[in-house]
């Protein structure tokens, strides 16, 4: 269980698995419901391109105490790959991201931080995972070089 | 009764907010101030003073009584320097004050038995009947909040008062730096912590803090006002501390004239008092005049022109700061002078019969020691998120120094901080993380509750809150 006493939906370990396993799914996107109950999968998408990705994370709301919706924190797992600058081939890490953005409300920020490590927990098999509050913590190069610990 | 209905219909709980009402009371008690209020609100609806006054016996608390220039009345504080309760009796009333003064209110006692009635000659008739004392929070949950090195032996104690006297049905302790890493939205953070007597820097990572990088320095808000003091007492003319309180009169004089001003006499003023009173005026230069030099470099260090940074602001404007008394004069170099300690220990101006700031104590000594205490793998992601909070933060410029200062430590590495921009979030930082967390609906499950107390006993807190 988390901080915050949230729980993971048994749908994120599935969905998780099956990107595990069957390599087809490229990234998850979690989020937390709107009553702040528990963690569900968001989207499960078989598009690669990170780019697309990124969209997804810059464009993610949250309603705040008082209805208003504003910018919104997720959390997200990437299967993430590279090819080695040695050339010895292409490596795949999968890859957990705490997205909170600085500019989002207090309390979805709040909520988010103290709930992440029961979902993180409950995902086995993560290769590296890393936090991210702004735009440039989520542009290709800067997680490429975080991932791959400068190795691409 | 309405005002037992603690949240006002505009913050109540609503399905969209998810939490459920529990109408939970968030205790965050520091050394200068203690913050009260209720879970799922904004700020803290009570906000006071930790010092409280001392008179004939008495204990007096709150801002105004404890302002009032009484002959003989000492000024104390419960908390030690460290930001961990000294003396547990009044530390009790004083928490027990912010509590019932503000939020819930006091229940109707018996008017034979209250004292609010009491003729003095048959004071001793029934006295059996204050047995029956009042537990003003036996429908509020309690979060409180801690430093993380808040001793177990506090913890415990802590819970025993909110169980046994106040009659809490459950119960929490969170280590505020983790709050306020939360609640800007980090699970791992390097928390820098500037208060009024003490300056933490903290790791934590997925919410939990990493003991071996506490680092604690006495370089905080107070010793800022020890440092300005230090500097009037050696200016040329002397500058005479005169608080508020003690002005009867003033008409207006030029920069640099000597006062116009008549004196009220009081009868048996307490050092301690004085000293509080005084304390405001600092707090006043400190909120209008410091700045802390931004960088680059130190303030002592060359600039670009061939001079160094300490001519550089010379050649500025200063600003004018007006004594209680109307005396005033303009602060140049000096208003930086005095806090160049925080960064510079030979910049410190030395106090008569203090030891000497160490370079230990220093922030930036004190962020590379934290830093090299915990796991390399760690360290990038700590520098990316540095966490600012506490009140002497909002010393003009301090951020951008902090900056500076990480930049020259770490050359080559991501530094970024994160500064709440609003006063509120970073003065009450762990207050609101607090508030939020206890306003979850999933969070009941987290408290310890009265049955778990009694079952387990006081230990428990160290069990559950990690």
């Amino acid at each position: 269980m988390s901080q915050s006493g949230v729980d993971v939906s048994p749908e994120c370990v599935s969905t998780f698995n099956e990107l595990k396993l069957n390599k087809k799914i490229k990234f998850i996107i979690f989020k937390l419901t709107d009553d702040y109950k528990e963690i569900v999968v968001e989207e499960a998408s078989e598009n690669g391109d990170w780019d697309y990705f990124r969209e997804k994370l810059l464009n993610a709301e949250s309603k705040s105490k008082n209805g208003k919706v504003g910018k919104g924190p997720r959390y997200a797992v990437y299967d993430f790959n590279y090819d080695l600058a040695s050339g010895e081939g292409t490596r795949s890490k999968i890859t957990f991201i705490a997205w909170s953005p600085d500019d989002a409300g207090i309390q979805p920020k709040m909520v988010y931080a103290s709930s992440k490590d029961a979902l993180k927990r409950s995902l086995n098999g993560l290769a590296t995972e890393f936090q991210a509050n702004d735009t440039d913590d989520i542009e290709y190069q800067s997680v490429l070089a975080k991932v791959s610990k400068g190795l691409a | 009764m309405a005002s037992s209905q603690p949240l006002t219909s505009s913050v109540q709980p609503t399905d969209v907010y998810g939490g459920d009402e529990v109408s939970a009371i968030i205790l965050d008690p520091g050394y200068s101030s203690v913050r009260a209020g209720f879970a799922g609100e904004d700020a803290p609806k009570s906000f006071i003073s930790s010092y409280y006054g001392f008179h004939n016996d008495r204990q007096i608390f709150g801002d105004d009584d404890t302002h009032n220039p009484l002959p003989g009345m000492e000024i104390r504080n419960p908390m030690s320097k460290d930001g961990v309760v000294e003396d547990w009796d009044v530390a009790k009333s004083l928490w027990h004050y912010s509590i019932t003064s503000r939020l819930v209110p006091m229940k109707q006692t018996d008017p034979r038995t209250n004292g609010l009635n009491d003729d003095t000659k048959d004071m001793d008739v029934e006295m059996e009947g204050t047995e029956e004392e009042e537990k003003p929070l036996e429908e509020h949950p309690l979060l409180m909040t801690e430093t993380a090195w808040n001793p177990s032996k506090n913890r415990e104690k802590s819970i025993e008062i909110a169980m046994e006297e106040w009659g809490c049905p459950a119960f929490w302790l969170q280590r505020n730096s983790v709050l306020a890493a939360f609640a800007a939205g980090k699970a791992t953070a390097l928390v820098v912590d500037v208060g009024a007597t003490i300056t933490s820097v903290v790791c934590i990572h997925d919410g939990l803090i990493l003991k071996k990088s506490i680092q604690k320095s006495p370089l905080a808000g107070n010793w800022v006002s020890s440092q300005i003091r230090a500097l009037w007492n050696t200016s040329e003319p002397k500058i005479d501390l005169i608080p508020h309180f003690m002005i009867a009169a003033k008409t207006p004089v030029d920069a640099g004239a000597p006062a116009q001003a008549t004196y009220q006499k009081f009868e048996n003023i307490t050092d301690s008092f004085r000293t509080r009173e005084e304390e405001r005026v600092l707090t006043e230069f400190k909120e209008s005049v410091v700045q802390v030099w931004p960088g680059p470099g130190r303030l002592s260090s060359p600039n670009p022109a061939g001079t160094t940074n300490v001519d550089y602001v010379k050649a500025q404007p200063g600003r004018v700061f007006e004594f209680p008394n109307g005396a005033n004069q303009m602060w140049n170099v000096e208003r930086m002078n005095v806090v160049e300690g925080l960064w510079d220990e030979k910049a410190a101006i030395p106090i008569p019969g203090e030891p000497a700031v160490t370079k230990g104590q220093t922030i930036p000594e004190m962020i590379k020691a934290s830093v090299n205490a915990v796991d390399m793998d760690l360290r990038a992601a700590l520098l990316q998120n540095v966490v600012v909070t506490g009140g002497t933060t909002l010393i003009n410029g301090f951020t951008d120094r902090l900056n500076q200062e990480l930049l020259n430590m770490y050359p080559g590495t991501r530094i970024k901080i994160n500064a709440a921009g609003l006063t509120t979030e970073r003065r009450f930082g762990s207050w609101i993380g607090g508030s939020i967390l206890g306003s979850l609906g999933t969070f009941h499950q987290m408290w310890i509750s009265k049955k778990e107390y009694e079952e387990f006993g006081a230990g428990v807190v160290e069990k559950r809150c990690k």
